[in-house]
């Protein structure tokens, strides 16, 4: 069973639908046409997120796919999406969706999460989300710099 | 060298608190061991054949007597007495046990030291020349910029979970003693007409079972763009990289199957968009590193040059020693040394706990408090008066840490190969032990001059056999060790993968197969000057080929 999850707790309503439950997303190529707005588009690995730059206006939210949790290309498409054209909506982690990879997809801008992996779902129902707060790199979830060389960030604080 | 500060203090505390919850929620069944494995390898874990392996990082391979005696700590208190010093000039315990790993952390995270991304699909620990700081040929000192990438490469978000690992070098020399052309990214550091610093930036070598020589990519990089330029190379990779197959997953297969001119070009226009963000390095930050880096004060000590002459002329060790494994310093009143882990008949890279706090003791005494790990498995005091070779020789002597081979034929780097390694198809170290044992006379050695063996135990070439001026391949063949020759590799400025002689040779053939190699070398040199590499390049393959096997298989 997924449930929804972002920094602020688990969520009891999910505008958007599940996609374990087959809640249909745009793919990228049907995205960059489609004449509506507020558009919810799935990004799988191998897709190029650049080519929605003109689009970002009409889209709500965007999945990114872990297919496997080895597979880190969807950390380059959040970080990418929130860097480049600067996208302020939703950006939601699907697929293998574990507690230890949450904190770096939150640096990579990613805000929301469909988990599925009970133990992780269980720890983060509990609050633990083990994070390190000292960062050697800029992230898209806007820390502070720290007081020290330009490379270094520190985690915002609650 | 570099010293904490209070930020990297509180993140290396709050990554090993971070390993030990990742080890309860292991043990108590939370996380899989599936999932498990990639998060203890970035904390440097393995599991071996008979027991869990740590991997230690020492960053560019430099350490100073304190963090020295921490590792002689942990060898006598948590492993069987001795540790391994490896070809990324990191070091290795073999039989530490999974439920002391966070404890011995702990231990290293109070002497400024971790694990962290010794291994796993992440940015590995950048490596450099292990004379940087000292060595008389250096354009700049590398390490600062290998701290500024260590740094930077920590924990970070979005190459953490990289299609293969990342291997990045840098050297400050136009000689190089850092192999930087087989790494992923390698960086030399060059001025430009204008006296400024800059990298010339390769990207694309590597061993493994596609060695690959790497591709240049840019001729001059300002400093300043260091980190932006990586990033953009990071995050093609990141993207582009392939991951059907982790054999060919490195960075080397997407520059071969992409083309170089279409990669460099994905690499220039992700760069477009990042070189003026905030990892455009200020130039108060690269000083302010490079200030740790500081040469130490060396006071002139010119008596050394006519004391030198005496002691060589006293004893014919000393002065081999001297000759081997002393180098020129940027001050010519000190020399670089070379502490062989080569002893005849020894295990390549392996120092007892009680080796390691003499060495510590000694880089107090005489190599103004620092140590380096060589990624030719030995170690280095940078910076040694050349009056204090004599008594520092000495006591190396009398402690079996005074072998005078270094760039010799018995200097063997090896892979720890079937004795540790969960990968190997065959043995390593045995036939380390048994060609330094062969050639272990002092006069032979020096008559074959410099020769570089360099052994794997498998395909991943983690024994570097593909640039060995002689290389040895462990395979498996119907359940049986046999051991392919190649010759001609070179890991220098002029990088070279060594080809495949013929036929693999049983494990109690293959040291008569290398001798015969060697004698054929020294039939064939034109002068007693000419080395092996440079007979090999001269004439090739085959005189040595029909050495080996004869006239027919040749032809």
């Amino acid at each position: 069973m997924s449930k929804i999850w972002t920094k602020n707790g688990f969520l009891s309503e999910n505008t958007w639908g599940y996609l374990s439950d087959g809640a249909e997303y745009l793919s990228v190529a049907d995205a960059v046409t489609a004449s509506e707005s507020d558009l919810a588009v799935f990004v799988e690995p191998a897709d190029d997120v650049m080519e929605l730059s003109d689009k970002l206006g009409d889209i709500s939210i965007i999945a990114v796919n872990f297919p496997a949790f080895a597979d880190g290309r969807a950390f380059s498409h959040a970080a990418l999406l929130r860097d480049r054209p600067g996208f302020k909506g939703e950006i939601r982690a699907y697929g293998q969706v574990l507690l230890d990879q949450v904190p770096l997809m939150l640096r990579c801008g990613i805000d929301s999460f469909e988990v599925s992996d009970e133990p992780t779902i269980k720890h983060l129902e509990a609050g633990h989300v083990p994070a390190i707060e000292h960062h050697y790199q800029p992230s898209m979830n806007e820390p502070a710099k720290a007081n020290s060389y330009s490379w270094r960030y520190m985690a915002n604080s609650g | 060298m570099y010293r904490y500060d209070e930020f990297d203090h509180a993140f290396v505390k709050e990554r090993v608190a971070q390993f030990r919850d990742q080890v309860e929620r292991r043990v108590n069944g939370d996380i899989t061991e599936a999932a498990f494995k990639p998060l203890r390898l970035m904390n440097g874990l393995y599991l071996q054949l008979h027991a869990y392996m740590l991997r230690i990082a020492v960053p560019y391979g430099t350490m100073s007597p304190v963090q020295m005696r921490k590792l002689a700590h942990i060898a006598r208190t948590y492993d069987r007495g001795y540790g391994h010093f490896t070809t990324r000039q990191n070091i290795q315990f073999n039989w530490p046990k999974l439920s002391d790993i966070p404890d011995i952390l702990e231990e290293l995270a109070s002497v400024e030291m971790h694990a962290i991304q010794t291994s796993g699909n992440c940015i590995r620990n950048v490596t450099t020349d292990q004379f940087a700081g000292a060595a008389a040929d250096e354009i700049a000192d590398p390490r600062p910029y290998a701290e500024i990438l260590r740094q930077w490469s920590s924990v970070h978000p979005e190459f953490s979970f990289l299609p293969r690992k990342f291997k990045i070098a840098v050297t400050g020399a136009p000689h190089d003693r850092a192999a930087i052309q087989v790494h992923d990214i390698g960086l030399q550091l060059v001025k430009n007409e204008d006296d400024e610093i800059g990298f010339k930036v390769y990207i694309g070598g590597g061993q493994g079972r596609t060695p690959m020589i790497a591709k240049k990519v840019r001729d001059f990089l300002p400093e300043e763009d260091l980190l932006t330029y990586v990033t953009a190379i990071m995050r093609v990779y990141n993207l582009h990289g392939r991951r059907d197959n982790k054999y060919k997953a490195r960075i080397k297969i997407l520059v071969h199957e992409t083309g170089l001119e279409e990669l460099k070009s994905q690499i220039e226009a992700e760069w477009q968009h990042l070189k003026d963000t905030d990892l455009k390095l200020p130039d108060a930050d690269i000083e302010a590193i490079t200030k740790y880096f500081e040469k130490p004060n060396l006071p002139d000590r010119a008596e050394g040059w006519g004391q030198l002459a005496q002691w060589k002329k006293a004893d014919a060790a000393f002065a081999t020693w001297i000759q081997k494994n002393v180098g020129p310093h940027q001050h010519p009143d000190y020399g670089t040394v070379t502490i062989s882990l080569k002893p005849i008949g020894g295990v390549p890279g392996d120092a007892t706990d009680a080796q390691m706090d003499l060495v510590a003791d000694l880089a107090e005494e005489f190599g103004h408090n620092e140590i380096r790990v060589t990624h030719e498995q030995n170690l280095v005091f940078p910076h040694v008066a050349l009056a204090d070779l004599e008594p520092l020789y000495r006591v190396l002597a009398a402690n079996g840490l005074a072998t005078g081979n270094a760039g010799l034929v018995t200097d063997i780097i090896a892979c720890p190969g079937l004795d540790y390694c969960a990968l190997a198809n065959a043995r390593s170290i045995p036939v380390a032990q048994e060609i330094s044992n062969r050639f272990g006379d002092a006069e032979r050695q020096k008559t074959i001059g410099e020769l570089k063996i360099k052994i794997s135990g498998c395909i991943n070439a983690c024994g570097h056999h593909h640039v060995g001026h002689i290389g040895i391949l462990g395979v498996e063949k119907k359940g049986a060790e046999l051991y392919q020759i190649t010759l001609g590799g070179s890991a220098d400025e002029n990088t070279s993968v060594g080809q495949i002689m013929g036929p693999g040779f049983e494990p109690d053939a293959i040291t008569d197969a290398i001798e015969k190699v060697v004698d054929t070398y020294l039939e064939l040199r034109s002068t007693d000057d000419e080395t092996f590499i440079e007979t090999y390049r001269r004439l090739g393959m085959k005189p040595f080929k029909t050495a080996l096997y004869g006239e027919k298989t040749a032809a």
